[in-house]
């Protein structure tokens, strides 16, 4: 089991490695190595390569590297918590929550006149996500079913959504256009000062998890056990809701509701691995949801370039297959 | 200092308590057992004594420090738990389950020393689940599972292990060495030990302490399992069928009744006067409510009581509780409300060899006559409470026994006769019944067969139902007296009263009646609450018949289908005897039919008895009215007031009269067509034509329904009958009660009975 996880990394380290230098040299304006080495080795240099190479292509693997990560990592820690492997921001609706706060937000700061800062979109984001996230806590603690949980969060996305829409239709036109940019999905948007705020923010997301790794190995055999261990569950609870709807929404904010990574990467990762260390967990989930999301960005730049995709298409056409099988599998046992 | 105990404890969820009065506490090494039925709230005990849930009120103590004083992680180095749960262990190992135990140990990020490693492969040594440590959790057998999570507990280094059914889903083998596991961990590891457990002879055997929990959450009892484990004791908890337990449970040696029942009543405060009989029907119930109305009469407040009734019919009391009728009948001559007190045992005879036990007005099960024999002495606490119950609204309690006081074969263990004599200390009437002749041999036999100090409690005789001339009685007294050294307190002539009948061996059967209107009752094997009909006898010109053959029925001019113990049975005995058909035939032409309870639920369709209330199985019925019956587990009893709505053919003019009565039945009906009229209130009851069927009894017991419905039979004979004379059920019984005081004090020597009493007038 030690061999299988460690396997796992290397190919892990080695793909994210292979797909950094894809995503690098491939795109609507081809590079040579040669000239690509040059531009590495003087960041400096003003020529158009060098910018593009320095100003989109580098932000925007570091994004879909921190953002996938933080999105794996989102899912695993909400599985933990509704003790639901069909858990994730995106089908909790936990997204959709933030997405709604996010659009909120975008159409004030154009009518009162405020100019929008990276930061007032975290926070923003991260409050959608907050109040989503309780509202399905509130639902979980009646219903002990996954599917009407999964039922549930579809059911908040669409809320918001029609919010959203109800914004746009009073909101000025350039403003639409961010919106729906921005709602479909991408990491286009992706710009240094954006990954100034990102890196702290997810390695912080990532360092609370590590910690609160110990209280979810023992808070998977039940509340009850949990708590006759001494832990105090209620602390566990909010910190475990807390670093996930901040990573959920880090990724929301400046990416956009990215669907069923927070699914599909801790399944497979929990399905290759075969381990029950949440420390693994962790950190293969993040690296996987790294990986995933540098493969799908590279492929919603390349596939119809010079049109892109949203990167939402992508992972859900990867995704959502996953996620069926895993509800057909669970119906199958129980039957 | 090692020692969890608890003080006036109540637990529960948010306010609602689900346990009171736990006043319980387990030592180091002790293994103290939690038993009691399903949801009477032993988990929520343990999960309280482990701090999982707050107390509602009182304390926990753990040594001398509450609970809640405790931090989170002392807490958890103290107490560990094992409960049934949810857990998504997918892919982790047995040895990762066991290392959780160390939670309250390991540093911020969890990591094992070589300490926890030592004490994880211990525990995992101990429970003998080291052989899986690198096993799938998941994918282990049940009994290997609970092992696991035992290592898990005992990794924690607790001082008290709190252990939830932790032997339920496992085989036999898996549960005696879990057993010997936990045994081991109290003897060698000096952990104190508090588990709940299902299986009794298993928890005999481990336990130290048995704390008894009842169905509505009260902590019964605490203490040695050989206390406990009686398997009356245990048949009360659990709430079993007495009797039952014995068949499939051992706990050692079941004790030996006692001889005689040795309780007495402890500070009596009201005089005792028992009526007891050389056989049944030698008159008591009358004898004993002609004593009450008399000594109504004089002034004094008096209640009757009979410890055990045996009878078929049974009366529902405002409570809803169920008791014997001739107790029903004495608190009405006594001018008192009935109340179950007056009789706390009732057996209903099922079969042949069983009988239904009610105690305090409330079923407890069905038992062999066998079964109840040996059981019956757990009863003696009831029958005292009972009277105790009585004292207070009674100065004079006139007690009934049962059938005769000198049947030798049932003497050990009585506790309805002279048991209850000396539980009392009661002086005793004998009353022999000279109608059916030998009554000099009657009461001399009897006195001759009782013990001598049995014999000491009778205090006078009484000769019952004498016709003819008293002076060619006399000598007869006089050698009577002489010989049997008791004196005679009267002589009571033969009456006629319109009262009601303790029970199916009553005379009434037999008797042949004449008049211009005949109503026939059909006689069921198991006929029930039949003083539903006491109330025609008194109407005259109107004859009733209890009939069993064919013939009979169509020279009715009504037939009435009385209730059963036993529906289903007595159905099929409607088929066999061709009953059924002659019935069919009946009421084919637009015979009057009336069918009550049980009669009612045969005129439907069919019976069906899916959770096998009475034989199982299913019957079809008369198939007269358009309604089915199904028998369900659950037993209404309620006394009921309403109007006859709207009922049909000749008894049209009930409607809107008003009627009081009880309804007391297992079984719901449903009505299949549209085609039917309601009879009575709240779906009691339907009717077509000239068929009628109704859940209520007594329905008939006033002056208005009576009248009704023998006009209503009279005129469609074509005849007239005088009803002038027809007056209220009730007020009729008053007088009967009248008369039946004032015949009784001519004929006895009431400063006699008195007397024994020590009431001096």
């Amino acid at each position: 089991m030690k061999r299988r996880v460690g396997i796992l990394y290397f190919i892990l380290i080695v793909s994210i490695v292979f797909l950094v230098v894809l995503n690098l040299f491939w795109g609507s304006s081809s590079i040579t190595a040669e000239r690509m080495w040059e531009i590495l080795r003087h960041p400096q240099s003003a020529d158009l390569y060098g910018v593009i190479v320095w100003e989109i292509r580098i932000p925007r693997i570091v994004e879909a590297i921190f953002l996938g990560g933080a999105l794996a990592l989102a899912g695993y820690l909400l599985q933990s918590f509704f003790a639901n492997p069909i858990a994730g921001p995106y089908v909790l609706g936990i997204s959709s929550g933030a997405k709604l706060f996010v659009a909120i937000l975008m159409v004030f700061s154009y009518e009162l006149a405020f100019s929008m800062s990276s930061m007032m979109m975290v926070i923003a984001s991260f409050l959608g996500s907050c109040v989503a996230a309780l509202f399905v806590i509130a639902v979980a603690k009646r219903v002990r079913n996954m599917a009407v949980l999964i039922v549930c969060g579809v059911m908040i996305g669409y809320v918001c959504s029609a919010v959203t829409e109800l914004l746009v239709s009073f909101a000025d036109d350039s403003n639409i256009v961010n919106l729906h940019n921005w709602s479909m999905g991408s990491f286009g948007a992706a710009s240094w000062t954006n990954v100034r705020i990102i890196i702290p923010v997810v390695c912080l997301g990532f360092v609370c998890s590590v910690l609160l790794s110990k209280g979810i190995s023992v808070y998977l055999f039940g509340e009850t056990y949990a708590s006759s261990v001494g832990m105090n569950i209620r602390l566990f609870r909010f910190c475990l809701i807390v670093v996930s709807s901040l990573l959920s929404a880090i990724v929301t904010a400046f990416a956009g509701p990215i669907s069923f990574v927070g699914i599909a990467v801790p399944h497979v990762v929990r399905t290759v691995t075969k381990t029950g260390s949440t420390k693994t967990m962790i950190l293969a989930s993040f690296l996987g949801g790294s990986a995933f999301c540098l493969l799908c960005d590279w492929i919603a730049r390349y596939l119809f370039a010079p049109t892109e995709l949203s990167i939402s298409t992508i992972t859900a056409v990867f995704g959502a297959p996953i996620v069926i099988v895993m509800l057909m599998q669970k119906q199958g046992r129980k039957s | 200092m090692a020692e969890i105990r608890t003080e006036h404890l109540k637990a529960g969820y948010e306010r609602k308590i689900v346990v009171d009065q736990v006043e319980l506490s387990v030592k180091a090494g002790e293994i103290v057992v939690l038993i009691g039925p399903n949801g009477a709230g032993k988990s929520t005990i343990l999960k309280t004594l482990a701090g999982l849930l707050e107390p509602l009120d009182g304390t926990v103590f753990l040594g001398d420090t509450s609970l809640k004083e405790l931090s989170l992680t002392q807490r958890a180095k103290n107490i560990s738990v094992m409960m049934t749960g949810r857990n998504h262990t997918e892919y982790l190992t047995v040895y990762d389950v066991v290392a959780g135990g160390r939670y309250c140990y390991t540093d911020l990020l969890g990591k094992l020393s070589e300490t926890d490693k030592e004490i994880i492969e211990e525990a995992l040594r101990t429970t003998g689940a080291y052989e899986q440590k690198d096993l799938e959790f998941t994918k282990l057998s049940d009994g290997q599972k609970q092992r696991v999570l035992l290592a898990r507990a005992l990794a924690q280094k607790p001082r008290f292990m709190i252990l939830d059914e932790p032997t339920s889903f496992l085989d036999l083998g898996y549960k005696l060495s879990f057993l010997e596991i936990v045994k081991d961990l109290a003897r060698k590891n000096q952990i104190g030990i508090i588990m709940s457990m299902h299986e009794l002879e298993m928890a005999h055997r481990v336990a130290d302490k048995v704390v008894c929990i009842t169905a509505e959450g009260r902590v019964d009892k605490v203490g040695a399992p050989g206390e406990i484990f009686v398997p009356q004791y245990i048949e009360r908890i659990f709430r079993i069928s007495p009797g039952l337990l014995g068949q499939t449970y051992h706990f050692g040696k079941i004790p030996n009744p006692v001889a005689q029942v040795s309780e007495r009543l402890k500070d009596p405060k009201a005089r005792f006067l028992m009526v007891q009989g050389t056989m049944s029907s030698a008159g008591k119930s009358l004898i004993v409510a002609g004593l009450c109305r008399i000594f109504k009469q004089d002034g004094y407040r008096v209640a009757p009581f009979k410890s055990q009734n045996m009878a078929l019919n049974s009366y529902i009391t405002e409570d809803g509780l169920e008791m014997g009728r001739a107790q029903v009948m004495q608190a009405e001559a006594a001018g008192i409300k009935p109340n179950v007190y007056m009789n706390p045992i009732l057996l209903k005879p099922t079969s042949d060899s069983g009988s239904q036990i009610i105690v305090n007005g409330k079923v407890i099960g069905n038992m062999r006559a066998k079964d109840y024999f040996q059981y019956k002495t757990q009863l003696v606490p009831d029958i005292l409470a009972a009277v105790k119950e009585l004292e207070k609204q009674a100065d004079i309690i006139v007690i009934e026994g049962a059938g005769s006081p000198a049947e030798i074969n049932l003497k050990k263990n009585d506790i309805v006769n002279m048991g209850v004599a000396n539980m009392l200390d009661a002086p005793v009437l004998l009353v022999g019944d000279i109608d059916r002749g030998g009554v000099f041999a009657q009461l001399l036999g009897t006195i001759e067969l009782l013990e001598e100090e049995e014999r000491n409690r009778v205090k006078g005789l009484i000769v019952n139902k004498f016709r003819g001339d008293k002076t060619i009685l006399d000598p007869g007294l006089v050698m009577l007296e002489e010989r049997g050294g008791i004196p005679v307190a009267g002589v009571v002539p033969y009456m006629r009263l319109q009262l009601e009948d303790e029970d199916s061996l009553s005379e009434k059967f037999d008797r042949k009646a004449e008049g211009a209107v005949q109503i026939g009752i059909i006689k069921l094997p198991h006929i029930a609450n039949f003083t539903d009909f006491d109330v025609f006898e008194q109407v005259p010109g109107l004859a009733i018949h209890y009939i069993t053959g064919t013939k009979e029925v169509e020279s009715m001019d009504m037939i009435i289908l009385p209730g059963s113990k036993n529906t289903i049975s007595d159905m099929i005995w409607l088929k066999e005897t061709g009953m059924e058909s002659a019935i069919k035939k009946y009421s084919a032409t637009d015979n009057p039919l009336l069918g009550i309870c049980g009669g009612y639920q045969m005129l439907g369709e069919s019976i069906s008895d899916p959770l096998g209330v009475e034989a199982g199985g299913q019957v079809n019925g008369l198939g007269i009215l358009p309604v089915k019956t199904v028998l369900a587990g659950e037993k209404h009893r309620s006394q009921v007031q309403g109007h006859f709505l709207t009922p049909t053919g000749i008894l049209e003019s009930l409607a809107g009269i008003a009627y009081e009565g009880y309804e007391i039945h297992m079984g719901e009906t449903t009505v299949l067509s549209d085609e039917i009229s309601t009879f009575t209130e709240g779906e009691s009851g339907y009717c077509r034509g000239n068929v009628w069927g109704t859940y209520v009894h007594g329905i008939l017991d006033s002056a208005p329904i009576v009248k009704g419905i023998v006009n209503a039979l009279a005129k469609r004979k074509g005849i007239d009958l005088d009803l002038n004379q027809v007056i209220d059920y009730k007020a009729r019984k008053e007088l009967e009660y009248d008369k039946l005081a004032d015949t009784m004090r001519e004929y006895m020597d009431m400063d006699l009975i008195y007397g024994m009493m020590g009431i001096k007038r």
